[in-house]
Protein backbone atom coordinates (compact mmCIF):
# COMPACT_ATOMS: atom_id res chain seq x y z
CA UNK A 1 0.00 0.00 0.00
CA UNK A 2 1.16 3.34 -0.80
CA UNK A 3 1.70 5.00 2.40
CA UNK A 4 0.82 8.40 0.59
CA UNK A 5 -2.61 7.52 1.20
CA UNK A 6 -2.18 8.54 5.18
CA UNK A 7 -1.11 11.93 3.98
CA UNK A 8 -3.78 12.65 1.82
CA UNK A 9 -6.19 11.28 4.57
CA UNK A 10 -4.51 13.69 7.56
CA UNK A 11 -4.92 16.52 5.27
CA UNK A 12 -8.40 15.65 4.04
CA UNK A 13 -9.01 14.58 7.64
CA UNK A 14 -8.17 18.29 9.37
CA UNK A 15 -10.46 20.11 7.22
CA UNK A 16 -13.67 17.93 8.06
CA UNK A 17 -12.26 18.35 11.66
CA UNK A 18 -12.43 22.26 11.28
CA UNK A 19 -15.66 22.48 10.26
CA UNK A 20 -17.18 19.59 12.21
CA UNK A 21 -16.32 21.86 14.91
CA UNK A 22 -18.71 24.64 13.86
CA UNK A 23 -21.15 22.18 13.57
CA UNK A 24 -20.85 20.33 16.87
CA UNK A 25 -20.77 23.74 18.65
CA UNK A 26 -24.13 24.88 17.04
CA UNK A 27 -25.21 21.63 17.34
CA UNK A 28 -24.40 21.24 21.63
CA UNK A 29 -25.85 24.76 22.53
CA UNK A 30 -28.55 25.20 20.05
CA UNK A 31 -29.54 21.55 20.43
CA UNK A 32 -30.18 21.03 16.54
CA UNK A 33 -27.94 19.70 13.48
CA UNK A 34 -27.59 22.54 11.57
CA UNK A 35 -27.61 21.21 7.71
CA UNK A 36 -27.15 24.90 6.13
CA UNK A 37 -23.14 24.26 7.98
CA UNK A 38 -22.04 23.15 4.72
CA UNK A 39 -23.13 26.09 2.88
CA UNK A 40 -21.14 28.58 5.54
CA UNK A 41 -17.86 26.72 4.19
CA UNK A 42 -18.74 27.58 0.73
CA UNK A 43 -19.46 31.27 1.37
CA UNK A 44 -16.47 31.48 3.17
CA UNK A 45 -14.48 30.56 0.27
CA UNK A 46 -16.18 32.52 -2.21
CA UNK A 47 -16.25 35.41 0.37
CA UNK A 48 -12.47 34.78 0.28
CA UNK A 49 -12.19 34.59 -3.34
CA UNK A 50 -14.01 37.83 -3.90
CA UNK A 51 -12.28 39.61 -1.30
CA UNK A 52 -8.54 38.33 -2.59
CA UNK A 53 -9.64 39.70 -6.21
CA UNK A 54 -10.49 43.10 -4.79
CA UNK A 55 -7.45 43.50 -2.70
CA UNK A 56 -5.21 42.05 -5.90
CA UNK A 57 -6.97 44.63 -7.89
CA UNK A 58 -6.14 47.28 -5.57
CA UNK A 59 -2.63 46.70 -5.32
CA UNK A 60 -1.88 45.03 -8.65
CA UNK A 61 -1.58 41.48 -7.46
CA UNK A 62 0.76 39.98 -4.70
CA UNK A 63 3.24 37.66 -5.25
CA UNK A 64 2.94 34.48 -3.17
CA UNK A 65 4.36 33.74 0.03
CA UNK A 66 7.95 31.40 0.00
CA UNK A 67 7.36 28.50 -1.15
CA UNK A 68 2.86 28.60 -0.99
CA UNK A 69 1.21 29.30 -3.85
CA UNK A 70 -1.37 32.12 -2.10
CA UNK A 71 0.23 35.52 -1.14
CA UNK A 72 -0.89 38.33 1.21
CA UNK A 73 -3.96 39.28 -0.39
CA UNK A 74 -5.65 35.47 0.08
CA UNK A 75 -4.44 36.11 3.78
CA UNK A 76 -6.06 39.09 4.13
CA UNK A 77 -9.05 38.01 2.24
CA UNK A 78 -9.45 35.04 4.85
CA UNK A 79 -9.37 37.20 7.54
CA UNK A 80 -11.74 39.32 6.04
CA UNK A 81 -14.18 36.52 5.04
CA UNK A 82 -14.19 34.88 8.21
CA UNK A 83 -15.78 38.31 9.46
CA UNK A 84 -18.23 37.96 6.53
CA UNK A 85 -19.08 34.26 7.31
CA UNK A 86 -19.73 35.28 11.04
CA UNK A 87 -22.01 38.05 9.79
CA UNK A 88 -23.70 35.38 7.49
CA UNK A 89 -24.26 33.10 10.00
CA UNK A 90 -25.54 35.72 12.60
CA UNK A 91 -28.17 36.86 9.93
CA UNK A 92 -29.27 33.20 9.67
CA UNK A 93 -29.40 33.26 12.97
CA UNK A 94 -31.72 36.25 13.46
CA UNK A 95 -34.27 35.99 10.38
CA UNK A 96 -34.44 32.02 10.38
CA UNK A 97 -32.93 30.05 13.64
CA UNK A 98 -33.76 32.82 16.44
CA UNK A 99 -37.54 33.30 15.30
CA UNK A 100 -38.21 29.83 15.69
CA UNK A 101 -36.32 29.03 18.82
CA UNK A 102 -38.71 32.12 20.43
CA UNK A 103 -41.38 30.19 19.03
CA UNK A 104 -40.34 27.00 20.86
CA UNK A 105 -40.51 25.11 17.37
CA UNK A 106 -39.58 21.76 17.25
CA UNK A 107 -36.37 20.19 16.59
CA UNK A 108 -37.20 18.61 13.39
CA UNK A 109 -38.86 21.91 12.38
CA UNK A 110 -35.54 23.71 12.70
CA UNK A 111 -34.10 21.13 11.06
CA UNK A 112 -35.79 21.50 7.92
CA UNK A 113 -35.70 25.19 8.25
CA UNK A 114 -31.72 24.56 7.96
CA UNK A 115 -31.97 22.64 4.93
CA UNK A 116 -34.13 25.36 3.27
CA UNK A 117 -31.66 27.92 3.79
CA UNK A 118 -28.79 25.36 2.81
CA UNK A 119 -30.84 24.93 -0.62
CA UNK A 120 -31.43 28.84 -0.85
CA UNK A 121 -27.68 29.98 0.15
CA UNK A 122 -26.32 26.90 -2.36
CA UNK A 123 -28.95 28.41 -5.36
CA UNK A 124 -27.68 31.81 -4.35
CA UNK A 125 -23.88 31.10 -4.58
CA UNK A 126 -24.23 29.35 -7.54
CA UNK A 127 -26.57 31.94 -9.10
CA UNK A 128 -23.72 34.38 -8.49
CA UNK A 129 -20.63 32.39 -9.04
CA UNK A 130 -21.62 30.06 -11.59
CA UNK A 131 -21.51 26.36 -11.42
CA UNK A 132 -18.07 25.95 -12.78
CA UNK A 133 -15.39 25.48 -9.82
CA UNK A 134 -12.88 28.71 -9.39
CA UNK A 135 -9.01 28.57 -7.85
CA UNK A 136 -7.53 30.95 -5.37
CA UNK A 137 -4.28 30.78 -7.59
CA UNK A 138 -3.02 28.65 -10.59
CA UNK A 139 0.43 28.43 -9.17
CA UNK A 140 1.86 25.57 -9.46
CA UNK A 141 3.31 23.40 -6.15
CA UNK A 142 6.60 21.36 -6.12
CA UNK A 143 5.95 18.96 -3.45
CA UNK A 144 8.25 18.20 -0.80
CA UNK A 145 9.61 15.04 -0.04
CA UNK A 146 9.25 13.28 2.98
CA UNK A 147 11.24 10.22 4.21
CA UNK A 148 9.34 7.06 3.61
CA UNK A 149 9.04 8.29 -0.39
CA UNK A 150 6.39 10.69 1.22
CA UNK A 151 5.79 13.99 -0.35
CA UNK A 152 3.72 16.88 0.37
CA UNK A 153 2.58 20.21 -0.68
CA UNK A 154 3.86 23.50 1.48
CA UNK A 155 -0.15 24.59 1.00
CA UNK A 156 -0.84 20.92 2.46
CA UNK A 157 1.63 21.80 5.44
CA UNK A 158 0.07 25.23 5.64
CA UNK A 159 -3.46 23.95 5.61
CA UNK A 160 -2.35 21.24 8.54
CA UNK A 161 -0.86 23.70 10.35
CA UNK A 162 -3.83 26.44 10.59
CA UNK A 163 -6.00 23.47 12.03
CA UNK A 164 -3.78 22.49 14.88
CA UNK A 165 -3.47 26.46 15.58
CA UNK A 166 -7.07 26.98 15.42
CA UNK A 167 -8.14 23.78 17.24
CA UNK A 168 -5.70 24.83 20.32
CA UNK A 169 -6.70 28.14 20.63
CA UNK A 170 -10.67 27.33 20.21
CA UNK A 171 -10.22 24.79 23.14
CA UNK A 172 -8.47 27.06 25.16
CA UNK A 173 -10.94 29.71 24.20
CA UNK A 174 -13.80 27.49 25.57
CA UNK A 175 -12.02 25.65 28.48
CA UNK A 176 -10.04 28.68 29.60
CA UNK A 177 -11.68 32.19 29.08
CA UNK A 178 -15.27 33.70 30.89
CA UNK A 179 -16.91 33.66 27.48
CA UNK A 180 -16.01 29.80 26.80
CA UNK A 181 -17.19 29.28 30.46
CA UNK A 182 -20.41 31.21 29.78
CA UNK A 183 -20.74 28.77 26.60
CA UNK A 184 -20.42 25.61 28.72
CA UNK A 185 -23.37 26.98 31.14
CA UNK A 186 -25.74 27.84 27.98
CA UNK A 187 -24.98 24.58 26.65
CA UNK A 188 -25.55 22.51 29.98
CA UNK A 189 -28.79 24.81 31.13
CA UNK A 190 -29.57 28.09 29.61
CA UNK A 191 -32.49 28.71 31.52
CA UNK A 192 -30.02 28.96 34.85
CA UNK A 193 -27.31 30.37 32.91
CA UNK A 194 -29.97 33.35 32.59
CA UNK A 195 -30.13 33.41 36.32
CA UNK A 196 -26.95 33.48 36.66
CA UNK A 197 -26.51 36.39 35.15
CA UNK A 198 -25.31 35.36 31.21
CA UNK A 199 -26.57 36.62 28.54
CA UNK A 200 -28.03 34.10 26.78
CA UNK A 201 -28.67 35.78 24.03
CA UNK A 202 -24.76 37.31 23.30
CA UNK A 203 -23.53 33.35 23.86
CA UNK A 204 -25.66 32.12 20.88
CA UNK A 205 -24.21 34.53 18.77
CA UNK A 206 -20.84 34.32 19.75
CA UNK A 207 -21.14 30.44 19.14
CA UNK A 208 -22.31 31.11 15.58
CA UNK A 209 -19.61 33.20 14.67
CA UNK A 210 -16.92 30.99 16.29
CA UNK A 211 -19.22 28.00 14.09
CA UNK A 212 -18.64 30.23 11.01
CA UNK A 213 -15.26 31.78 11.28
CA UNK A 214 -13.96 27.62 11.26
CA UNK A 215 -16.44 26.94 8.50
CA UNK A 216 -14.77 30.04 6.80
CA UNK A 217 -11.52 28.62 7.22
CA UNK A 218 -11.99 24.96 6.28
CA UNK A 219 -13.47 26.62 3.03
CA UNK A 220 -10.55 28.32 2.64
CA UNK A 221 -8.28 25.43 3.11
CA UNK A 222 -10.94 23.52 0.33
CA UNK A 223 -9.98 26.15 -1.64
CA UNK A 224 -6.55 26.20 -1.74
CA UNK A 225 -5.83 22.28 -1.69
CA UNK A 226 -8.48 21.67 -3.89
CA UNK A 227 -10.80 23.68 -5.89
CA UNK A 228 -14.16 26.05 -5.06
CA UNK A 229 -17.49 25.09 -6.14
CA UNK A 230 -20.87 26.06 -5.34
CA UNK A 231 -21.50 22.63 -3.75
CA UNK A 232 -18.41 22.52 -2.48
CA UNK A 233 -19.23 22.12 1.19
CA UNK A 234 -22.61 20.42 0.97
CA UNK A 235 -20.78 17.51 -0.59
CA UNK A 236 -18.60 18.00 3.01
CA UNK A 237 -21.99 17.64 4.90
CA UNK A 238 -22.17 13.80 5.41
CA UNK A 239 -18.28 13.77 6.31
CA UNK A 240 -18.85 16.65 8.44
CA UNK A 241 -21.79 15.08 10.29
CA UNK A 242 -20.08 11.73 10.92
CA UNK A 243 -16.42 13.90 12.21
CA UNK A 244 -18.77 15.44 14.70
CA UNK A 245 -21.10 12.60 15.06
CA UNK A 246 -17.77 9.96 15.78
CA UNK A 247 -16.08 12.07 18.24
CA UNK A 248 -18.89 12.51 20.68
CA UNK A 249 -21.77 15.23 19.26
CA UNK A 250 -20.54 18.64 21.37
CA UNK A 251 -16.51 17.85 22.00
CA UNK A 252 -14.38 20.05 20.42
CA UNK A 253 -11.63 17.17 20.45
CA UNK A 254 -14.07 14.65 19.36
CA UNK A 255 -14.85 16.73 16.30
CA UNK A 256 -11.03 17.01 15.03
CA UNK A 257 -10.18 13.34 15.97
CA UNK A 258 -13.59 12.43 14.20
CA UNK A 259 -12.22 14.35 11.37
CA UNK A 260 -8.67 12.78 10.81
CA UNK A 261 -10.09 9.42 11.10
CA UNK A 262 -13.39 10.32 8.78
CA UNK A 263 -10.45 11.24 6.28
CA UNK A 264 -8.00 8.62 6.67
CA UNK A 265 -11.47 6.54 5.97
CA UNK A 266 -11.72 8.57 2.39
CA UNK A 267 -8.73 8.35 1.53
CA UNK A 268 -8.34 4.02 2.42
CA UNK A 269 -11.23 3.97 0.27
CA UNK A 270 -10.45 5.28 -2.51
CA UNK A 271 -7.43 3.82 -2.41
CA UNK A 272 -8.74 0.14 -2.06
CA UNK A 273 -12.00 0.68 -3.48
CA UNK A 274 -11.69 3.47 -5.88
CA UNK A 275 -12.64 6.99 -5.79
CA UNK A 276 -16.60 6.36 -6.80
CA UNK A 277 -16.63 4.45 -3.33
CA UNK A 278 -15.45 7.86 -1.64
CA UNK A 279 -19.09 9.49 -0.12
CA UNK A 280 -19.77 6.04 0.43
CA UNK A 281 -17.02 5.54 2.88
CA UNK A 282 -18.03 8.74 5.61
CA UNK A 283 -21.47 7.29 4.85
CA UNK A 284 -20.88 3.70 6.12
CA UNK A 285 -18.78 5.15 8.76
CA UNK A 286 -21.78 6.89 9.74
CA UNK A 287 -23.94 4.26 9.67
CA UNK A 288 -21.19 2.65 12.11
CA UNK A 289 -21.50 4.88 14.46
CA UNK A 290 -25.02 4.85 14.74
CA UNK A 291 -25.55 1.45 15.36
CA UNK A 292 -22.96 1.66 17.92
CA UNK A 293 -24.37 4.90 19.43
CA UNK A 294 -27.62 4.92 18.27
CA UNK A 295 -28.15 8.46 19.86
CA UNK A 296 -25.36 9.47 18.80
CA UNK A 297 -26.55 12.36 16.76
CA UNK A 298 -30.15 13.64 18.24
CA UNK A 299 -29.69 12.33 22.10
CA UNK A 300 -28.59 14.74 24.53
CA UNK A 301 -25.45 15.97 24.06
CA UNK A 302 -22.27 14.81 25.79
CA UNK A 303 -19.25 16.10 26.86
CA UNK B 1 -28.14 46.59 51.91
CA UNK B 2 -31.03 45.23 52.04
CA UNK B 3 -34.62 45.92 49.65
CA UNK B 4 -37.95 45.16 50.19
CA UNK B 5 -39.86 42.65 47.71
CA UNK B 6 -43.74 43.76 46.82
CA UNK B 7 -45.86 41.71 44.04
CA UNK B 8 -48.70 43.37 42.99
CA UNK B 9 -51.31 41.39 41.19
CA UNK B 10 -49.03 39.09 39.61
CA UNK B 11 -50.37 36.47 37.26
CA UNK B 12 -47.86 34.05 35.61
CA UNK B 13 -47.40 30.86 34.20
CA UNK B 14 -46.76 28.99 31.24
CA UNK B 15 -49.70 29.93 28.75
CA UNK B 16 -51.56 32.91 28.79
CA UNK B 17 -54.97 31.86 28.74
CA UNK B 18 -54.04 29.21 31.12
CA UNK B 19 -52.16 31.67 34.67
CA UNK B 20 -51.33 29.40 37.47
CA UNK B 21 -50.64 32.18 39.60
CA UNK B 22 -53.74 34.12 39.53
CA UNK B 23 -53.26 37.70 40.98
CA UNK B 24 -50.88 37.39 43.75
CA UNK B 25 -50.63 40.67 46.15
CA UNK B 26 -47.64 40.86 49.12
CA UNK B 27 -44.44 43.00 50.34
CA UNK B 28 -41.56 41.23 52.19
CA UNK B 29 -39.89 44.31 53.98
CA UNK B 30 -36.06 44.87 53.48
CA UNK B 31 -34.39 42.40 56.04
CA UNK B 32 -37.60 40.64 56.34
CA UNK B 33 -37.56 36.38 56.32
CA UNK B 34 -40.65 35.30 54.59
CA UNK B 35 -41.73 31.49 54.23
CA UNK B 36 -43.99 30.61 51.14
CA UNK B 37 -46.02 27.41 51.62
CA UNK B 38 -48.80 25.47 49.80
CA UNK B 39 -49.32 21.91 48.48
CA UNK B 40 -47.71 20.80 45.35
CA UNK B 41 -48.91 22.26 42.38
CA UNK B 42 -50.40 25.56 44.03
CA UNK B 43 -47.88 27.83 42.33
CA UNK B 44 -44.98 28.74 44.49
CA UNK B 45 -42.22 27.44 41.94
CA UNK B 46 -43.94 29.44 39.28
CA UNK B 47 -44.59 32.80 41.78
CA UNK B 48 -40.73 33.13 42.28
CA UNK B 49 -39.87 32.37 38.79
CA UNK B 50 -42.11 34.50 37.68
CA UNK B 51 -40.13 37.59 40.08
CA UNK B 52 -36.68 36.53 39.07
CA UNK B 53 -37.97 36.64 34.95
CA UNK B 54 -37.90 32.81 34.67
CA UNK B 55 -41.47 32.24 33.90
CA UNK B 56 -43.80 34.62 32.01
CA UNK B 57 -45.14 37.35 33.80
CA UNK B 58 -49.11 37.91 32.39
CA UNK B 59 -50.14 40.86 34.70
CA UNK B 60 -49.79 43.16 37.43
CA UNK B 61 -45.67 43.52 38.40
CA UNK B 62 -42.74 42.68 41.07
CA UNK B 63 -40.62 45.15 42.49
CA UNK B 64 -37.40 44.65 44.53
CA UNK B 65 -37.04 48.09 46.32
CA UNK B 66 -38.24 50.58 43.26
CA UNK B 67 -36.66 48.51 40.91
CA UNK B 68 -39.54 47.21 38.36
CA UNK B 69 -38.25 43.29 37.82
CA UNK B 70 -41.00 42.40 35.57
CA UNK B 71 -39.83 42.81 32.32
CA UNK B 72 -36.57 42.84 33.07
CA UNK B 73 -34.01 40.45 30.99
CA UNK B 74 -33.49 36.96 33.41
CA UNK B 75 -29.73 37.63 32.86
CA UNK B 76 -30.39 41.15 34.44
CA UNK B 77 -32.19 40.29 37.70
CA UNK B 78 -29.30 38.89 39.55
CA UNK B 79 -27.20 42.25 38.86
CA UNK B 80 -30.24 44.68 39.82
CA UNK B 81 -30.05 42.99 43.07
CA UNK B 82 -32.38 39.65 43.13
CA UNK B 83 -30.76 36.19 43.31
CA UNK B 84 -33.07 32.90 42.78
CA UNK B 85 -32.29 29.38 43.76
CA UNK B 86 -34.02 27.30 41.40
CA UNK B 87 -35.78 24.19 43.09
CA UNK B 88 -34.12 21.90 41.00
CA UNK B 89 -31.01 21.94 38.03
CA UNK B 90 -29.48 24.99 39.95
CA UNK B 91 -26.29 24.13 39.17
CA UNK B 92 -23.97 23.41 36.52
CA UNK B 93 -23.56 20.09 37.04
CA UNK B 94 -20.90 19.88 33.97
CA UNK B 95 -18.69 22.84 35.19
CA UNK B 96 -16.29 22.74 37.51
CA UNK B 97 -17.15 24.14 41.62
CA UNK B 98 -15.00 27.17 41.59
CA UNK B 99 -16.31 28.02 37.51
CA UNK B 100 -19.74 27.79 38.91
CA UNK B 101 -18.80 30.64 41.25
CA UNK B 102 -16.76 32.14 38.86
CA UNK B 103 -20.00 32.93 36.79
CA UNK B 104 -22.01 34.77 39.19
CA UNK B 105 -19.28 36.49 40.16
CA UNK B 106 -18.56 37.97 36.56
CA UNK B 107 -21.49 40.32 37.35
CA UNK B 108 -19.10 42.10 40.06
CA UNK B 109 -16.59 44.42 39.57
CA UNK B 110 -13.39 42.61 38.46
CA UNK B 111 -11.40 43.59 41.96
CA UNK B 112 -14.28 42.26 44.23
CA UNK B 113 -14.80 38.90 42.76
CA UNK B 114 -11.45 37.18 44.37
CA UNK B 115 -12.60 38.41 47.89
CA UNK B 116 -16.74 37.49 47.37
CA UNK B 117 -15.19 33.55 46.36
CA UNK B 118 -13.56 34.00 49.01
CA UNK B 119 -15.85 34.90 51.54
CA UNK B 120 -18.08 32.07 50.19
CA UNK B 121 -15.15 29.39 50.60
CA UNK B 122 -15.20 30.71 54.04
CA UNK B 123 -19.09 30.41 54.57
CA UNK B 124 -19.25 26.71 52.98
CA UNK B 125 -15.57 24.56 53.88
CA UNK B 126 -17.11 21.93 51.43
CA UNK B 127 -16.92 24.03 48.33
CA UNK B 128 -13.07 24.98 48.74
CA UNK B 129 -11.69 21.17 49.40
CA UNK B 130 -11.52 20.28 45.58
CA UNK B 131 -12.69 23.42 43.30
CA UNK B 132 -11.95 22.27 39.97
CA UNK B 133 -14.01 19.23 40.79
CA UNK B 134 -16.53 18.62 38.39
CA UNK B 135 -19.90 20.13 40.89
CA UNK B 136 -21.85 17.19 39.09
CA UNK B 137 -19.34 15.07 41.90
CA UNK B 138 -21.23 16.99 44.87
CA UNK B 139 -23.42 15.46 47.11
CA UNK B 140 -27.07 16.77 47.37
CA UNK B 141 -26.42 18.56 50.49
CA UNK B 142 -23.15 20.09 49.00
CA UNK B 143 -24.89 21.21 45.79
CA UNK B 144 -28.07 23.02 47.48
CA UNK B 145 -24.36 24.91 49.40
CA UNK B 146 -23.07 25.36 46.03
CA UNK B 147 -26.43 26.49 44.66
CA UNK B 148 -26.92 29.25 47.86
CA UNK B 149 -22.98 30.07 47.34
CA UNK B 150 -23.59 31.12 43.95
CA UNK B 151 -26.65 33.43 44.91
CA UNK B 152 -24.90 34.73 47.63
CA UNK B 153 -21.24 35.63 45.89
CA UNK B 154 -23.03 38.86 44.61
CA UNK B 155 -23.89 40.18 47.62
CA UNK B 156 -27.95 40.44 47.15
CA UNK B 157 -30.14 42.88 48.43
CA UNK B 158 -33.06 39.94 48.52
CA UNK B 159 -32.54 36.25 47.99
CA UNK B 160 -35.41 33.71 46.89
CA UNK B 161 -34.71 30.15 47.39
CA UNK B 162 -37.10 27.21 45.95
CA UNK B 163 -37.18 24.49 48.48
CA UNK B 164 -33.28 24.29 49.01
CA UNK B 165 -33.90 21.59 51.84
CA UNK B 166 -35.59 19.24 48.93
CA UNK B 167 -34.12 15.99 49.64
CA UNK B 168 -31.77 16.49 52.18
CA UNK B 169 -31.69 14.86 55.55
CA UNK B 170 -33.39 16.50 58.34
CA UNK B 171 -29.83 17.38 59.60
CA UNK B 172 -28.94 18.77 56.23
CA UNK B 173 -32.09 20.42 56.09
CA UNK B 174 -31.62 22.02 59.14
CA UNK B 175 -27.95 23.13 58.30
CA UNK B 176 -29.51 24.82 55.43
CA UNK B 177 -32.11 26.57 57.28
CA UNK B 178 -29.63 27.80 60.02
CA UNK B 179 -27.42 29.45 57.02
CA UNK B 180 -30.41 31.16 55.80
CA UNK B 181 -31.17 32.46 59.25
CA UNK B 182 -27.69 33.44 59.56
CA UNK B 183 -27.36 35.03 56.55
CA UNK B 184 -30.89 37.23 57.06
CA UNK B 185 -29.51 38.37 60.67
CA UNK B 186 -27.07 40.06 58.37
CA UNK B 187 -29.21 41.77 56.82
CA UNK B 188 -30.32 40.23 53.59
CA UNK B 189 -33.83 40.14 52.85
CA UNK B 190 -35.30 36.00 52.26
CA UNK B 191 -38.22 34.67 50.64
CA UNK B 192 -38.06 30.77 50.80
CA UNK B 193 -40.27 28.42 49.38
CA UNK B 194 -40.92 25.27 51.60
CA UNK B 195 -42.46 21.64 51.95
CA UNK B 196 -40.96 21.43 55.35
CA UNK B 197 -43.07 23.79 56.49
CA UNK B 198 -42.53 22.85 61.02
CA UNK B 199 -39.21 23.36 60.36
CA UNK B 200 -39.32 26.54 58.45
CA UNK B 201 -41.45 28.15 60.88
CA UNK B 202 -38.72 27.93 63.03
CA UNK B 203 -36.42 30.45 61.06
CA UNK B 204 -39.05 32.62 58.95
CA UNK B 205 -40.60 35.49 60.39
CA UNK B 206 -43.82 35.36 58.58
CA UNK B 207 -45.56 32.78 56.26
CA UNK B 208 -47.66 32.90 52.84
CA UNK B 209 -50.27 30.02 52.50
CA UNK B 210 -50.62 29.80 47.97
CA UNK B 211 -53.82 27.46 47.20
CA UNK B 212 -54.58 27.30 43.50
CA UNK B 213 -51.87 30.54 43.00
CA UNK B 214 -53.76 32.56 45.12
CA UNK B 215 -52.70 33.59 48.66
CA UNK B 216 -54.68 32.18 51.27
CA UNK B 217 -53.27 33.54 54.03
CA UNK B 218 -50.64 35.46 55.34
CA UNK B 219 -49.24 35.40 58.77
CA UNK B 220 -46.40 35.30 61.73
CA UNK B 221 -44.89 32.77 61.76
CA UNK B 222 -45.96 32.22 65.21
CA UNK B 223 -49.65 32.03 64.76
CA UNK B 224 -49.16 29.59 62.01
CA UNK B 225 -47.03 27.67 64.14
CA UNK B 226 -49.93 27.72 66.62
CA UNK B 227 -52.11 25.97 64.63
CA UNK B 228 -52.95 22.60 64.02
CA UNK B 229 -55.05 22.59 60.76
CA UNK B 230 -52.49 23.06 58.44
CA UNK B 231 -52.59 20.09 56.69
CA UNK B 232 -56.41 20.86 56.06
CA UNK B 233 -55.55 24.94 55.10
CA UNK B 234 -53.53 23.56 52.23
CA UNK B 235 -56.15 21.53 51.24
CA UNK B 236 -58.83 24.59 51.21
CA UNK B 237 -60.93 22.61 54.09
CA UNK B 238 -60.17 24.49 56.96
CA UNK B 239 -61.25 28.57 57.07
CA UNK B 240 -58.50 30.74 56.58
CA UNK B 241 -59.18 33.18 59.73
CA UNK B 242 -57.38 32.44 62.86
N1 LIG C 1 -42.52 24.39 32.73
C1 LIG C 1 -43.86 24.22 32.88
N2 LIG C 1 -44.67 24.25 31.80
C2 LIG C 1 -46.00 24.10 31.93
N3 LIG C 1 -46.63 23.93 33.10
C3 LIG C 1 -45.88 23.90 34.21
C4 LIG C 1 -44.45 24.04 34.16
N4 LIG C 1 -43.98 23.98 35.42
C5 LIG C 1 -45.06 23.81 36.21
N5 LIG C 1 -46.21 23.76 35.50
C6 LIG C 1 -47.55 23.61 36.03
O1 LIG C 1 -47.80 24.68 36.91
C7 LIG C 1 -48.52 24.24 38.03
C8 LIG C 1 -47.85 24.73 39.28
O2 LIG C 1 -46.55 24.20 39.32
P1 LIG C 1 -45.46 24.74 40.34
O3 LIG C 1 -44.21 24.03 40.05
O4 LIG C 1 -45.46 26.21 40.32
O5 LIG C 1 -46.07 24.25 41.73
P2 LIG C 1 -45.38 24.20 43.16
O6 LIG C 1 -46.33 24.85 44.08
O7 LIG C 1 -44.02 24.72 43.10
O8 LIG C 1 -45.37 22.63 43.43
P3 LIG C 1 -44.28 21.75 44.21
O9 LIG C 1 -44.60 21.92 45.67
O10 LIG C 1 -44.59 20.37 43.77
O11 LIG C 1 -42.93 22.21 43.86
C9 LIG C 1 -48.59 22.72 37.94
O12 LIG C 1 -49.92 22.40 37.52
C10 LIG C 1 -47.63 22.36 36.87
O13 LIG C 1 -48.12 21.29 36.12
MG1 LIG D 1 -42.18 23.93 43.37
Amino acid sequence: MNPQVFVDGIVAGSMIGLGAIGLTLVYSILRFPNFAHGELVTAGAYFALSLAALIGAAVGGTAPIGPFSFGWAIVLAALGAMVATAALALALDAVLFQRLRRRGAAVIIIVMASFGASLALRSGIEFVYTASPAYFTRELQIAMRLPGGLRVTPDQLAALALTAVLVVAVHLFVTRTAAGRAMRAVRENPALAALAGIDVDRTIRLVWVLGAALACAAGITAGLLIQIRPTMGFDLLLPLFAAAILGGVGSLPGAVVGGLVVGLGEALTVAFLGAEWRAGAAFMLLVAILVVRPNGLFGRAGG
Amino acid sequence: MSRPVRLDGLVAGYERDLPIVKGVDFAVAAGEFVGIFGPNGAGKSTLVKAVAGAAATFGGAAFLGDTLLTGLPAHKVLGAGLAFVPQTENIFATLSIAENLQIAAEVLPRAARAARIGAMHAMFPDLARAPHRPAGSLSGGQRQMLAVARALIVSPDAIILDEPSAGLSPRLAHDVFTTLARINAAGTTIILVEQNVRAALAVVSRGIILVDGRVRLDAPAADLAARDDLGALFLGTAAAAA
